[in-house]
């Protein structure tokens, strides 16, 4: 237990670091900007968890941020980039706008259909890019983004044609009640069943990659993919299942947001959360558990951002360079430490970079 | 249906031209080694510092500076990060598409004290070519535009010859695909890199200025709407050769200049926004196996170190 537990202390280093380095960057540019940072970073805490409104504010965003990393990080295990969190997002959200206001299930039994179709939705548009890498060579990095463009537009002409809810803001009608995931309670405001779905999704994840034989074909692919030839895996199976369930669970994240947060889907319909996912999975060292505290850290960031614009009227996208400061010094390699050899022990990010012609 | 075929070409070229200088720095960065999915950051902060600059001086061209500056300064960001400090290129690449959308945003609310848009500053005008703006059908529209266009399209042939016919381009290329090979012949990887990166944001640094001083003539909030994304698109499309990417560029200008012009019930404007990303998979996936993609794009190098 002992070793578990410095083995994760040490995995935590370079994301906290990383943390550190973005809060100092943002006091910088709070100084110029002529605020105290003290005063702000107090409103920032505040904001985030400073009392049961405020922890139900970082707890719904991270609701949907949770499952977009975890969406990045089973895929990275595969040895796969998955930046079409935005586009699976979307297929898992307008499909739970279509379902949840036509469906009519008893019980339960509504929301779960709605929650596999998503999932499924999602599923369908990150195996895609599995089988065009996998097949036809082509990167999944460049499918993904140009996937992202068009599953938002094809979402968002379903919306205002066959999905159109005629009401005042263009977007689909409001979803039956009895397809909605429900508040938690607690107290917390904001906080719907949706939370549960992401963290139990998180151990599922965690199940699959470490429990099963095709979690450790995933896992093997990733580390090599010589090394999964050469014991029989298929490379076309692998990358379908890492891309694959990657989307799913940015679908769910989708239907989330749609059944617990929203209860419809408006257009324009922009969201960042594909991307910020890929923010989640490197804070969480790319460990679908480690996501859960990647995704609050982000929530936080971003309801504590909003505090911080209502008190001191700095804009709420200072959330946003802290957040692209930790991308962009969570991966330096040599930034923290000494410069060193190349490590010898394989990581997903290494990898990647090789996979560019394989 | 009847389109205006003047005003249909004159669009094509003016909505094609910010592909064009965004698509140009990409291949650039590819040939050189280095994957690059800021281009869409890069271009919105340099848009950014052009109005900025102008809305300053009150003139346009000082405007043209600052964004060509910022350009280079975040181009060099990502050169930093990913060759000097070893961070993954497509995380610094995403990293400076947020960096750019936050950064501009706070900046907006700092400076102009309103969220959204800038007020209207001084922009480019048109600069019609006498006489030959009169030839029919085609003189307005390639000879009434602004200098951009002309500037991008002679870009683009000064980079496939600057690639395909120069020493220089030739060791852009080995960087990208034999870097060890152009280390071995006694040339240093790294300057190689550094240099054409920088160069990249020069490009993007037009791009920008021509999108928010001269296609319009304020900054609005993610203004880029994709754009350098599109670019990107037109580099895979345009298999990583300059002329090709020009061809590219164009054809997805057509396809935006359409997007206004077809009537709704033809067809419903929402799939043409499509088109772009639907042909570049469809590219990849016909041209993936026999891939032109520069051998070594997105492998870091570390000179001195070993390489299979």
């Amino acid at each position: 237990m002992n070793a578990k537990l410095s083995a994760i202390r040490s995995a935590a280093l370079a994301p906290a670091l990383a943390l550190v380095v973005s809060l100092i960057i943002g006091a910088i540019i709070m100084l110029i900007s002529g605020v105290n940072p003290l005063t702000a970073y107090e409103s920032l805490l505040r904001g985030s968890f400073g009392s049961a409104s405020a922890l139900g504010k970082t707890l719904s965003n991270a609701t949907p941020l949770i499952l977009t990393g975890i969406a990045v990080a089973f895929a990275f295990r595969g040895g796969l980039f998955n930046i079409g969190g935005d586009g699976q997002f979307a297929a898992g959200a307008v499909t739970a706008a279509w379902l949840g206001v036509s469906l009519n299930l008893p019980g339960l039994l509504g929301p779960i259909t709605v929650l596999v179709a998503a999932a499924l939705a999602g599923a369908t548009v990150g195996a895609l890019a599995g089988v065009l890498k996998a097949r036809f060579r082509a990167h999944e990095v460049v499918v993904t983004i140009m996937l992202n463009f068009i599953v938002v537009n094809i979402a968002m002409w379903l919306l205002m044609h066959p999905l159109d809810g005629f009401t005042q803001v263009p977007g689909s009608a409001q979803i039956r009640p009895e397809n909605a995931l429900a508040p938690l309670g607690f107290g917390l405001p904001g906080v719907h069943l949706g939370l549960v779905v992401a963290i139990v999704a998180a151990i599922a994840a965690t199940i699959f990659l470490w429990r099963t034989p095709n979690g450790l074909e995933l896992r093997v692919t990733g580390i090599s993919v010589k090394a999964a030839k050469y014991s029989g895996v298929n490379g076309t199976v692998a990358a379908m299942i890492a891309l694959g369930g990657g989307g799913a669970f940015a679908g769910l994240a989708g239907a989330g947001e749609v059944l617990g947060t929203y209860g419809n889907m408006t257009v324009p319909f922009v969201t960042n959360l594909g991307f910020l996912g890929i923010g989640v999975a490197l804070l969480g060292r790319n460990h679908p558990l480690g996501c859960i505290v990647g995704g609050i850290v982000l929530g936080a960031l971003s309801a504590g951002g909003q505090r911080m614009q209502f008190d001191l009227g700095i804009s709420a996208h200072l959330a946003e360079i802290l957040v692209a400061v930790v991308l962009i010094f969570i991966t330096m390699e040599t930034a923290f430490t000494r410069r060193r050899k190349v490590r010898a022990s394989p990581s997903p990010l290494n990898s990647i970079e090789a996979s560019n012609d394989r | 249906m009847i389109v205006d075929l003047t005003e249909l070409l004159s669009s094509t070229l003016r909505f094609g031209t910010p592909i064009l200088f965004v698509a140009l720095a990409g291949l650039l960065c590819e040939r050189v080694g280095i994957v690059n999915i800021g281009l869409e950051g890069m271009m919105l902060i340099s848009a950014f510092f052009a109005v900025l600059g102008s809305y300053l001086s009150g003139s346009a061209w000082v405007g043209l500076g600052l964004a060509i500056v910022a350009g280079i300064l975040v181009a060099l960001l990502h050169a930093v990060a990913t060759i000097r400090f070893g961070a993954n290129q497509i995380i610094s690449g995403i990293a400076i598409n947020m960096l750019a959308l936050g950064a501009t945003g706070y900046l907006l609310v700092q400076i102009y004290g309103t969220p959204g848009s800038t007020p209207q500053v001084t922009g480019f005008s048109a600069t019609p070519i006498p006489f030959l703006r009169d030839i029919p059908f085609i003189g307005p529209a390639l000879f009434g535009q602004s200098w951009f266009v002309w500037v991008a399209v002679l870009l683009a042939i000064a980079i496939w010859f600057l690639l395909s016919r120069t020493t220089i381009g030739l060791r852009i290329r080995a960087s990208g695909e034999q870097p060890q090979v152009l280390e071995a012949s006694g040339i240093a990887v790294l300057p190689v890199r550094y240099i054409t990166i920088a160069v990249s944001g020069v490009l993007c640094g037009l791009g920008g200025a021509y999108l928010s001083l001269s296609m319009l003539n304020n900054f609005s909030e993610n203004m880029t709407a994709g754009r350098g994304f599109i670019a990107l698109a037109a580099v895979i499309f345009g298999g990583w050769k300059a002329p090709r990417v020009l061809g590219a560029a164009l054809f997805f200008g057509f396809a935006t200049a359409m997007i206004i012009r077809v009537p709704q019930d033809v067809l419903d404007p929402q799939l043409l926004h499509i088109v772009p990303y639907v042909v570049t998979i469809i590219a990849l996936v016909m041209f993936g196996r026999g891939s032109t993609a520069p051998a070594s794009v997105g492998v870091p190098y570390r000179p001195g170190a070993q390489h299979s």
